[in-house]
């Protein structure tokens, strides 16, 4: 039986799969609870970062001395703490420190990771060194290492995001590793070499795209790591120095007047939860969407 | 068996290793002479080269760290600069606080979590399951710095029920000992009794629709013991590897909350240790913690090996 | 042969079995309205294809299933007692005690962390109130029983250290630890090497004549079903279709997806250049129930009376029933068979 080429066109058809294919993405992430609810979330956190500022009508670093401690009401939301400050637009700023900061150490980690990851996982010598390297970063404890690392940089917002970084690194660095080495065993690997393929470009064209799903889903709870260590280190005096509102920031102050101003703690702290509520279910979902193999066995549970 | 422990103690050798070189390297890196803080900004330039050269600091880099190694090696981890003690010493009388506080959070989250898990997993697909999903999602977003300043919020500020902060060892009695460490025990175990939870729930799953389980019910073995019986020490292994895991990083997190709750352990002494520039506790108290983790992590291989007879039997097909 | 004795009394009686599981694409009914009777010191076999019922039929008479996902209708009889409608510790009872049940595969049925020894006293103990030490003693008795070498040693071996043919004897030692009055065997052999098969299926035989055990063989391999058992029962899309003595079966079958089976067996003194009976089609969806008769898309006497109407089970000789419209006239014609070639 022959086929005509007048007779099919296949432009339409070659379009007509592609709106299939769109269809069925579109409801895999529409059926993806996770998936919608952390997105939302993320998005209207980060659409206050960008645009709050734009909306509120306190500044973060206005010091209103007669009015300080105040509880929250219709004009401070959040209330104000020991030195005025409106305590709303102190996390509507800090948003955008933490969160640019996490956002940083998510792709320079991924970055660096992915490179880490991908030559370990080709070059067997670099293997052994770099992976007891990173054996010995993630031996002990992120908060520690990150802790000394900022005592021996100096408290600044870049040096936050070069500590958290290293910190971060090891992770994403085992995640492409173990993706790339069960890529590299795989016979399409095979093939491309005996086309003639360089090493360069079987990994940069070959297997680092196909590390990337998992990449992704890393990096997202590394967001959410970078952002809670940020916190931490802030929190501990060894971070973004005061009085730049970083959410770490605003909770050491909240810790000091506890008892005096609940708001001062219980509004960033929440905020900062959802924010790792938000980046933990989009990762999950994100996780469900792009890898197979975890939705087929989550369908068996 | 033998030999497979022998094989994870010497492969734990190199990490000890790199940790302490990095650890000694950044310290090195750390702007600040601690003979200037130790003197304070009055000392002459005579007095500080003095202390400077008592303490060894102006000797080559590598000079310092093969001296500290080789001291380390015999149990000499040197004296703290700021405080009267010995590291040793001081590492010492640390740990008391750190490991009550740690295994009390263990407990705690053990305790809460398997038999949400295994609740979750026979109501599975109910509300009661989804509850317990839920939770535990919250319970491991929360970091445990912010759950630690919420639960002062909720016990301490507005109901008046715990301390804030604060520790009293052992001999003062049981239940001071535990008044100031429920608080910080709860924060860090939070977070783990959510992983274990969620890892009771699917391991149990699993087991329950397992060959062997249709045989025990088919004896008419009754379902309480068909699942505490059969099926938990089956999916217990999965758990246990769960549980050692989390808690290694439950010892890494005691640092923060420590310091929140002022309690004198470990992680409260590395945090001062850092910011006071004090070397060589740092150095000590991190190689061991460093030490310490790969310890638990073979104590929980070992663990392994007991409770699964297949391991145990060295492969015996 | 077998001990099928003159005492013709049921011990278990199976009426109107019906058991449907929710999922997510409907309410399925893996059992639809089975009966049949086990005779006292029989062995009756239950044959079909996959997902014909005959493993679900065995699990919902000792009420394995979860009965949140499980919906059970019809009776079960057994020494008076109606066993679907017991409450559960009272079937706890009942089950390994006065029935037993033995599965397909030994090494994922037996548990992998208790020694054996273990395992069967704990059938033991379950029931019986008698010491350890006892418990254990019977259990070396049970081991000989079902020849196991070396049994002192076994007793603290797991299930893993044991070859796949002593692993099913021990299954039919816990099976026997109470000396039930029935053991249900879910193709016992179907997971073992064939020289091992033999040793079982000749142990199980055994044990039915000497123990006076009613046994209800669930299997799919006719020529056990020929070797051991004494009436058959033949399932087809969760009912049963043929019910008969083994004989009768054998040479005169009435339903015709009954004598597809028999037809398509292949044998040593065929004509090997003819081609193998094949029964046309596959099994329908239990998603998609055909009306009528279920066998009729792949019947060859199949008319508009068949695919309209279910055939109820009528007896159309003496010991035998069949579902079928057409049983009497096929099984008065003798080229029926033919029909299938």
């Amino acid at each position: 039986m022959t086929i005509s080429s007048e007779s099919i066109d296949l432009h339409a058809v070659k379009s007509a799969l592609k709106k299939e294919q769109n269809k069925i993405l579109w409801r895999q992430i529409m059926t993806n609870g996770s998936l919608v609810v952390g997105f939302v979330i993320i998005a209207f956190l980060i659409l206050v970062a960008l645009f709050g500022p734009l909306l509120m009508k306190h500044d973060p670093n206005t010091m209103d001395v007669l009015n300080r401690f105040a509880a929250p009401s219709a004009d401070h939301w959040f209330g104000t703490d020991n030195l005025g400050r409106d305590v709303l637009a102190r996390v509507i700023y800090g948003a955008r420190i933490s969160m640019g900061i996490g956002v940083v150490v998510a792709i320079i980690a991924s970055m660096s990771g992915l490179i880490v990851g991908i030559y370990s996982s080709y070059y067997k010598w670099l293997d052994h060194l770099l992976m007891r390297l990173s054996d010995g970063i993630m031996a002990f404890p992120g908060l520690l290492l990150a802790l000394a690392l900022m005592a021996a940089l100096g408290g600044q917002a870049s040096n936050v995001v070069i500590a958290v970084s290293i910190v971060a690194t090891p992770y994403i660095a085992r995640v492409v590793r173990s993706e790339a080495l069960a890529l590299k065993e795989q016979t399409f690997v095979e093939a491309t070499r005996a086309l003639g393929a360089s090493d360069s470009r079987i990994i940069w064209q070959h297997i680092a795209p196909n590390t990337l799903s998992s990449l992704i889903v890393q990096a997202t709870f590394i967001f959410a790591e970078a952002i809670i260590v940020e916190a931490a280190l802030s929190f501990l005096g060894a971070g973004i120095p005061p009085p730049a509102p970083s959410w770490g920031n605003i909770l050491s102050d909240g810790k000091t007047y506890i008892y005096k101003a609940w708001w001062m703690t219980f509004f960033p702290g929440m905020t900062i939860t959802l924010a790792i509520i938000g980046l933990n279910l989009f990762g999950d979902g994100l996780r469900d969407l792009l890898d197979p193999h975890v939705s087929k066995a989550k369908n068996n549970e | 068996m033998k030999t497979y422990l022998l094989k994870r103690l010497l492969s734990a050798i190199p990490v000890l290793f790199i940790v302490s070189t990095i650890v000694f390297l950044i310290l090195q890196m750390t702007p600040g002479d601690p003979a200037l803080v130790i003197l304070g900004q009055e000392a002459t330039l005579e007095e500080v080269e003095d202390l400077r050269q008592q303490l060894k600091l102006d000797r080559p880099i590598y000079e310092q760290y093969f001296n500290w190694l080789f001291n380390a090696l015999q149990g000499d981890l040197g004296e703290s600069y700021f405080m009267n003690d010995s590291v040793l010493e001081a590492i010492l009388s640390h740990l008391g606080p750190t490991i009550s506080l740690g295994i009390l959070a263990e407990i705690i989250a053990i305790a809460l979590a398997i038999p949400l898990g295994i609740l979750a997993a026979r109501r599975k697909g109910t509300l009661t399951d989804q509850s317990v999903m839920t939770f535990s999602l919250l319970g491991m977003s929360i970091p445990n710095f912010l759950l630690s300043l919420f639960l002062i919020l909720v016990f301490s500020v507005f109901w008046r029920l715990l301390p804030v902060a604060g520790y009293k060892p052992l001999g003062a009695g049981l239940w001071e000992h535990l008044k100031y460490l429920l608080l910080p025990a709860f924060a860090l175990g939070t977070a783990h009794a959510a992983l274990i939870a969620r890892m009771t729930r699917s391991a149990m799953l699993e087991v329950l629709n397992a060959n062997y389980i249709k045989t025990a019910r088919a004896k008419g073995v009754k379902e309480k013991w068909v699942i505490y019986k059969h099926a938990l020490r089956n999916a217990f292994l999965p758990i246990l590897t769960v549980i050692g895991q989390s808690f290694l990083g439950l010892m890494g997190g005691t640092a923060i909350v420590e310091t929140i709750f002022a309690i004198p352990g470990i992680g409260q002494l590395i945090v001062n240790g850092v910011m006071r520039r004090d070397y060589a506790i740092v150095q000590g108290a991190v190689l061991y913690v460093t030490f310490a983790f790969v310890f638990i992590n073979l104590a929980v291989d070992m663990l392994y090996g007991i409770v699964n007879p297949q391991v145990r039997l060295d492969n015996k097909k | 042969m077998n001990s099928a004795t003159m005492d013709n009394e049921p011990i278990l009686k199976v009426d109107k079995l019906k058991t449907s599981f929710k999922t997510e694409r409907g309410k399925v009914t893996a059992v639809d309205g089975v009966s049949f009777d086990l005779l006292k010191g029989e062995i009756l076999g239950i044959v079909g294809e996959s997902g014909c019922g005959k493993s679900a039929t065995a699990q919902s008479i000792l009420r394995l299933y979860d009965e949140k996902q499980a919906i059970h209708e019809g009776e079960i009889w057994f020494e008076g007692k109606e066993l679907l409608s017991l409450r559960p510790p009272e079937m706890d009872k009942v089950r390994g005690n006065d029935i037993s049940m033995i599965f397909q595969d030994p090494l994922s049925s037996l548990n992998p962390v208790f020694t054996i020894g273990n395992q069967i006293a704990e059938a033991i103990l379950i029931h019986k109130s008698i010491s350890k030490r006892e418990a254990y003693a019977r259990v070396l008795e049970l081991l000989r029983l079902t020849g196991i070498p070396a049994p002192e040693k076994r007793i603290n071996e797991y299930p893993h250290e044991l070859s796949g043919g002593m692993r099913q004897r021990v299954m039919i030692a816990m099976a026997l630890a109470c000396e039930s009055k029935i053991m249900i065997a879910d193709e016992p052999t179907t997971a073992l090497d064939v020289t091992i098969q033999a040793q079982i299926m000749s142990m199980i035989v055994e044990l039915n004549q000497k123990l006076d055990m009613g046994v209800i063989l669930i299997t799919h391999d006719l020529g056990v079903v020929a070797e051991v058992c004494t009436r058959v029962v033949v399932m087809y899309l969760g009912q049963v279709v043929e019910e008969a003595d083994v004989e009768n079966l054998f040479t005169r079958p009435l339903h015709p997806y009954t004598q597809g089976l028999m037809k398509s067996i292949p044998q040593l003194d065929c004509d090997r250049s003819k081609p193998l009976l094949v029964i046309e089609g596959t099994v329908p969806s239990l998603h998609q129930i055909p009306e009528g008769c279920r066998f009729a898309t792949r019947c060859p006497f199949a008319d508009d009376l068949c695919r309209s109407k279910m055939p109820p089970m009528e007896q159309y000789a003496p010991g035998q029933r069949a579902r079928c419209w057409h049983a009497e006239t096929i099984s008065k014609k003798g080229e029926a068979i033919r029909a299938w070639t």
